[in-house]
């Protein structure tokens, strides 16, 4: 254990790093070798975001696409955990509708989103349907899985305490799979978001996605805009990644890989 | 040596309960998130040895899939609908587009893009993750700027980098690799994270160079989470290829779709719809093959393991 | 400290067996895998009776298929052919007054139960109200030798009193028959002592009916009225030794008695004799 490896060395390099991307950012803006015409100066961009926190605009966006991306997720997760569930318990029904979902999962989410702005156009509901579609296969999979990966010996452990019906389906049942709806979620989530903005920016949809692009296009001197949206859109990334894996954390804090991460944290 | 210190940006390249109703273990060190294919079919290899007629009695099986094509060809013959026409028309219109036609082209221009792109993407993430495990110091300092960009959704930056590189191929691939370095990264640093500390030390005590060190343990003990997280990246790469096109484009099959469906062409839009979900499972299926040869070693050990 | 529940020993419901055996085993046949290529025979024909009241261990060779019969005493799993009968009816699933320990205490407890909660499990099962299943809770608790480790989690638990709380849970719901599978395997010597004169304990007290396997001779010996000896696979029934030490049993004074060392030593031969 030297200097280098204690905690208030490794915050203070974190943020040194930090501090080093924006300054070289702002130095690359000044020395021309950015082109300001294509991508504005840190400062620019600090104070654009700044300026647009205080616009109720920027929060109306914010606010359709989490509004977007929130409903698509219930919706799909809903689907996916209830039909999942019902699949897992069933050998013969698991067996014969895992090689469509398999395959479907397989398919680039993104082939359905033409045929979703031919039906809705650029409205709420394509964007809720994209990202319902979108994290419904993998979830479902997940929940599938889960169902039946009831360890052996619990299996029979139930057997023995003659739990059945719907006190084993919560006794047993669920506690094994939630580690697997866990993951599943939290990719969904993340993937959630990601369709979120495709579907604003590519169906037009309002949201942040919208936003950048109409920033975009509204030529270079919104283009510090469009860089404190995309900024925003990180944070909205961050915000939402931390909240599922703190739930997450919150839930399963007796599985083993939470353990572990305990361990390791103390 | 102390422990390394932990990475937090991965959320994604965490132990996970992934896998397969086979496979009784319900914490998979190796298997990352959104892998669950790939792994159920190389875990259940192992017990389909049981000869031809073995694999044929799988087969039924496919019934429901079966019945799924049969229920739209029959449900969708007599459709007036506009978005859902009849399947036999789109079969139809597909073999005179994509087979006879000229939509050939761009078909293969997606691919190219796609193939350069995963390409860069694939080494990019391994170098990288492989960097950032050597020097963990490094690693730490940067992880939260690199989690920052992870986590930013790369369809955000797509319209920046048209207005910065174009329509061209440079700004697709530049997308593709943008989008897909990070599972393969953050797969990478976490495997090699785990590979057991024991072998490294055998490493230094038998006084292997460090290029043996890498190709006969690093590797070998980070494949199948690498393998993972390039799988992931795959399925990213796809998508970023077609969205590129979508946005801004004169060609591949996203154009192909997108004009499409702006002429309000629906078969024809169909089609597109249908090759684009082909190539994306062709793609798949290819690389679980190839993972099939390449983790050989590492699922006998895992049937093994799991019989006794 | 079993008064405040009554035990339900005095109630049971045997039809048309005064004094037949609770447990009868016959001609018990069981194969793996039927009709394929990797059939295998682990038991071929395996006979015995357990009385009630009675303290019976299974020994055999690593393989013999004991894990196996053990299975099949608890309607976990159906012979191939052969009959097992619990209180005079045929076995066809886990029956209601019969309780198993398994060898693997770590996975057969529920890790997202705390300890308390993994001990309910059986009385909610039964439909015991509330206030009865703290005070059953806690009874049980005290009885294997746990205090307040209620709260806690199985897996912030050592090996032993894991295993404690896995038999804790076991007795929960009063059963007339315990079954245990190499129970005391994974844990140190001492603690392995503690938890045999535990068993004994428990079960004057609450008057249970044991069958336990086990591949200790000495174990076997030191807990048993009969023993039960399985040759290698497939197995039959070497021999049914009676073990006629008295009781109450002592770790020091019973295992360095000289019938104990006679018993050892014929049983010793028996198992390595056909192996
Ligand atoms: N599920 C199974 N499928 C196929 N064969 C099995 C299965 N379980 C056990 N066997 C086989 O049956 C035989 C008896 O196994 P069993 O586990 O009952 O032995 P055991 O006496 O409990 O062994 P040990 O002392 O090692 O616990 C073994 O040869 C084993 O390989
Ligand atoms: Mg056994």
């Amino acid at each position: 254990m030297n200097a280098v490896d204690t905690g208030w060395f490794r915050t203070l390099a974190r943020l040194g790093v930090i501090a080093a991307v924006l300054a070289g950012w702002q130095l690359l803006s000044v020395a021309g070798v950015l082109d300001s015409s294509s991508f504005p100066s840190m400062t620019a961009t600090m104070a654009e975001l700044g300026r647009q926190l205080t616009d109720s605009d920027l929060w109306l966006a914010v606010w359709e696409t989490v509004r977007g991306w929130g409903l698509g997720l219930l919706i799909g997760c809903s689907l996916a955990i209830t039909i999942g569930t019902l699949l897992g318990l069933n050998r013969f029904a698991y067996l014969s509708v895992i090689p469509v979902i398999e395959f479907l999962k397989t398919v680039p989410v993104i082939a359905i989103l033409p045929l979703a702005i031919v039906v809705w156009g650029a409205t709420l509901e394509m964007k809720v349907f994209l990202v319902a579609f979108g994290v419904f296969w993998p979830l479902a999979i997940q929940t599938i899985y889960g169902v039946r990966a009831v360890d052996p010996v619990v299996r029979d452990t139930a057997a023995v305490l003659r739990l059945r019906g719907f006190r084993k389906f919560t006794t047993v049942t669920l506690p094994s799979a939630a580690p697997f709806i866990a993951t599943g979620l939290r990719v969904a989530a993340a993937v959630g978001l990601i369709l979120t903005i495709i579907a604003e920016l590519v169906g037009g949809a309002r949201g942040l996605g919208l936003s950048i692009l109409t920033s975009v296009n509204a030529g270079p001197d919104r283009l510090p805009a469009t860089y404190a949206f995309i900024l925003l859109t990180g944070v909205t990334g961050v915000l939402v990644t931390t909240a599922f894996v703190a739930l997450e954390q919150r839930l399963l804090h007796w599985h083993e890989s939470q353990r572990n991460l305990a361990a390791k944290a103390a | 040596m102390t422990t390394p210190p932990r990475f937090e940006a991965p959320s994604l390249a965490r132990p996970e309960p992934t896998g397969s109703a086979d496979v009784p273990s319900t914490s998979d060190p190796v298997v990352a998130a959104g892998t669950t294919p790939s792994q159920q079919f190389t875990a259940r290899s192992p017990r389909r040895r049981g000869g031809p007629l073995q694999r044929l009695k799988g087969l039924w099986r496919l019934w429901f899939f079966a019945l799924v094509l049969v229920l739209w060809w029959v449900l969708s013959a007599d459709s007036t609908s506009t978005f859902f026409p009849p399947l036999q028309n789109i079969v139809q219109r597909l073999w005179e587009t994509w087979v006879v036609g000229e939509a050939r082209s761009d078909l293969y221009s997606s691919l190219r893009h796609f193939a350069i792109g995963y390409t860069i993407a694939g080494v990019l993430g391994v170098a990288i993750g492989a960097l950032l495990w050597k020097f963990q110091r490094v690693g730490h300092a940067v992880s939260p700027v690199l989690y920052f960009v992870y986590v930013i959704p790369t369809a955000a930056l797509l319209p920046a980098i048209v207005a910065i590189m174009g329509i061209g191929s440079p700004m697709k691939i530049t997308i593709v690799v943008l989008a897909a370095v990070w599972p393969t990264m953050l797969n990478t640093l976490d495997g090699m994270r785990g590979i057991d500390p024991i072998k490294l030390d055998t490493a230094k005590v038998l006084h292997m160079s460090p290029l043996t060190t890498v190709r006969s343990v690093v590797l070998p003990g980070a494949m199948p989470q690498i393998m993972a997280g390039l799988r992931h990246s795959l399925s990213i790469a796809v998508i970023m290829m077609v969205v590129s096109e979508l946005i801004a484009s004169t060609e591949g099959i996203g154009f192909f779709i997108l004009e499409a469906q702006q002429r309000f062409a629906i078969t024809t839009m169909w089609t597109g719809i249908i090759v684009l979900a082909l190539v994306g499972s062709a793609l798949t299926f290819l690389f679980i093959a190839v993972e099939r040869v390449v983790l050989g070693w590492y699922i006998g050990a895992r049937a093994v393991e799991q019989k006794g | 400290m079993s008064h405040a529940v009554p035990t339900p020993a005095g109630t049971p419901a045997q039809p048309g067996t005064g004094e037949g055996p609770v447990l009868s085993v016959s001609a018990l046949r069981k194969a793996y895998n039927v009709g394929k290529p990797s059939e295998r025979l682990a038991i071929s024909d395996v006979s015995f009776d357990v009385a009630k009241g009675e303290f019976v261990c299974v020994v055999g060779p690593s393989g013999a298929g004991k894990t196996t019969l053990l299975r099949c005493l608890s309607g976990l799993l159906h012979p191939t052919t052969g009959e097992v009968r619990f209180e005079g009816t045929p076995l066809q699933a886990v029956p209601d007054r019969l309780s198993v320990v398994f060898q693997d205490y770590s996975r057969s407890l529920f890790p997202w139960l705390t300890v308390s909660k993994n001990v309910a499990v059986p009385l909610k099962v039964a439909g015991v109200a509330k206030e009865q299943r703290e005070a059953r809770i806690s009874e049980v608790l005290h009885a294997v030798g746990l205090g307040d480790v209620g709260k806690s989690y199985p897996w912030q638990l050592s090996g032993g009193m894991q295993q404690r709380v896995a038999i804790a849970r076991a007795l929960a719901h009063q059963p007339d028959m315990l079954l245990m599978d190499e129970p005391f395997a994974s844990v140190d010597a001492q603690t392995r002592f503690d938890l045999e004169d535990l068993i004994l304990q428990v079960r004057a007290q609450f008057g249970i009916t044991v069958v336990l396997v086990t591949h200790d001779i000495d174990e076997a010996v030191y807990l048993a009225d009969r023993v039960v000896v399985l040759s290698s696979p497939p197995s039959v029934v070497e021999e049914i030794v009676t073990v006629p030490l008295a009781r109450p049993r002592d770790q020091l004074v019973t295992r360095s008695s000289e019938t104990f060392g006679q018993l050892r030593r014929h049983l010793m031969e028996l198992v390595t004799a056909h192996h």
